[in-house]
């Protein structure tokens, strides 16, 4: 990944300093942009490779690490751009606990970026899962998508202090029909598992994957079963199964909606060493309640993608919620560039021009 | 004689070569597309050997660029022209309706407005699967597994019915 595809070369120093906290799609690509613009960029990441869950979520045989290096090698050798690694920013308010922050080694305040550089631009994404509230969820061998997915990928990186979930030989049952679900059961798989089952409470077609995805992953030797609920996780000590339900969907009601009636009395244990609960993630913004996240979801700001601190933007999934790359890559280009003319503006005392523009909730899209 | 390849079997359908064309054009000319089992792709102008569009074109605003082989739009004439043809003749839904009265269709013209940079969606590909090529080196980046893949995504757009160009 290109992430200067706006300009040919290095350009001559603007002599602005930025910082960019996280270096996912969203991230790099502002990264990219502000560099394009003769700025000099700082990016920091709790992890120890640039890239995101591109690197630390999403398969290898989907995207290739190597493409993400490249793209951030060149950002740091022709363009200047330093990375600082390893390195969590937090704030005043309690740290959440996500995914990933065992892996950093140097924590460092969001106040001192903002005084240190002319803008700050928050890119951190979701790396909190949802649990699944059902008894038992909290039984050793239950994880959720991404504490399984990332301690597979991160374990290339640092096997010392990875708590890496053991497959080999396993039965693992997966919960959820979105991508994170396809690619848990593409691990467990790869990684050796004895029997892999994907279970949905709904049809194939209704999967946010896709029927197509379901189709391929039987052909790979997944099992998918449809139409089946979880009621609870059973075990003692630790995880030995998933007691589900059959679903049955029934007939539109007069407002056209068909409900999911989950039928109880004909409950089914499923035999399980793991469970992996692939039902989402969320965002943990650093912050959210000091920098009014809230209102810049709804557009009520100053200034496009500027949260409630004066120089302080936001940008991709920490923002939006849980998306695609593309959508990150667009929020991280436009967080940029509304950064860039801010600053521009700020600079010739012209801010006040433009105090009565009115941001649509669509430009944030 | 130049031309966008996307290789469909490295596509993982993330969307980002459409995000960055909107971020560059606003309006987006490389489309994310679902397939009715749930495959998303993108459709994108394949600056054709025998372009349908430009056949299709009452006011003869379709062109071949001489130096690229791109397929250009002349943006005066077509926004005279009544029919708008070429949005129905595109098999791969290339002609995009922008809704704006001066330029009401717009199409990919390989980022040739860039200044020599090239397209901005290549480059920024996750997957390595969308490259600038020459016509005549198509085949020569074309794997099995990518034709078999093409393929598949020509059976969702294209009616099995319809002659193959």
């Amino acid at each position: 990944m290109d992430f200067t595809f706006l300009c040919s070369g290095k350009p001559e120093p603007n002599g602005r300093k930025v910082a960019i906290i996280g270096a996912g799609p969203s991230g790099l690509s502002a990264t990219g942009y502000l560099a394009c613009a003769g700025y000099k960029v700082e990016v920091y990441d709790k992890l120890p490779k640039p890239g995101g869950l591109m690197v630390f979520g999403i398969p290898g045989h989907r995207i290739s690490p190597e493409n993400i290096a490249r793209g951030a090698e060149k950002l740091e050798k022709e363009f200047g751009v330093e990375f600082k690694l390893r390195t969590k920013i937090c704030g005043s308010e309690p740290m959440h606990e996500e995914t990933g922050d065992d892996m950093a080694y140097t924590y460092k305040s969001l106040g001192g970026r903002v005084e240190d550089n002319d803008a700050v631009l928050i890119c951190t994404g979701t790396w909190k899962s949802r649990r699944m509230e059902v008894p038992g969820h909290e039984l050793p061998g239950v994880y959720s998508g991404l504490e399984f997915l990332f301690p597979v990928r991160a374990a290339s990186y640092e096997i010392a202090n990875m708590d890496v979930p053991e497959i080999k030989g396993k039965k693992v049952v997966v919960i959820g029909a979105g991508f994170t679900a396809v690619d848990v059961v593409h691990a467990a798989l790869t990684e050796g598992a004895s029997r892999v089952s994907l279970v949905y409470r709904r049809s194939r077609e209704e999967a946010p994957c896709g029927s197509m995805e379901f189709n391929m992953l039987e052909k790979q030797g997944a099992v998918c079963m449809e139409h089946s609920a979880p009621l609870e996780i059973v075990g003692t000590d630790r995880v030995e199964g998933v007691r589900f339900a059959p679903c049955v969907m029934s007939e539109p009601d007069e407002a056209g909606k068909c409900r999911l009636t989950v039928q109880k009395e004909e409950s089914f244990v499923m035999e399980a060493d793991i469970v992996v609960t692939a039902v989402g993630e969320m965002g943990t913004p650093p912050f959210a309640h000091d920098l009014g996240l809230d209102n810049v979801r709804k557009g009520d700001v100053k200034w496009l993608q500027m949260t409630s601190l004066d120089s302080v933007f936001v940008a991709g999934d920490v923002l939006m919620g849980p998306s695609k790359i593309g959508k990150a890559v667009y929020s991280g280009l436009k967080a940029a560039k509304s950064l860039d003319e801010w600053l521009t503006l700020k600079d010739q005392g012209r801010l006040d021009e433009f105090q009565d523009e009115v941001i649509r909730r669509e430009d944030l899209r | 004689m130049q031309t966008l390849y996307l290789d469909y079997s490295k596509c993982i359908g993330c969307g980002t070569c459409e995000s960055v064309c909107k971020f560059v054009h606003t309006h987006p000319r490389i489309i994310m597309t679902r397939t009715t089992d749930g495959w998303w792709v993108p459709l994108y102008c394949q600056h054709c050997q025998n372009p349908k569009c430009m056949k299709a074109c009452t006011n003869k605003a379709i062109y071949r660029d001489p130096d690229t082989g791109a397929v250009l739009l002349k943006q005066e004439l077509c926004a005279e022209c009544p029919t708008k043809n070429c949005l129905m003749a595109c098999p791969y839904v290339a002609m995009i309706c922008t809704g704006a009265r001066k330029a009401p269709i717009t199409k990919c013209n390989l980022c040739l407005d860039r200044g020599g940079l090239g397209p901005a969606c290549a480059p920024m590909c996750p997957c390595d699967a969308l490259m600038l090529v020459d016509h005549e080196d198509l085949d020569k980046v074309k794997t099995p597994e990518a034709q078999k893949a093409y393929e598949l995504v020509r059976q969702h757009i294209i009616c099995p019915e319809c002659p193959t160009s």
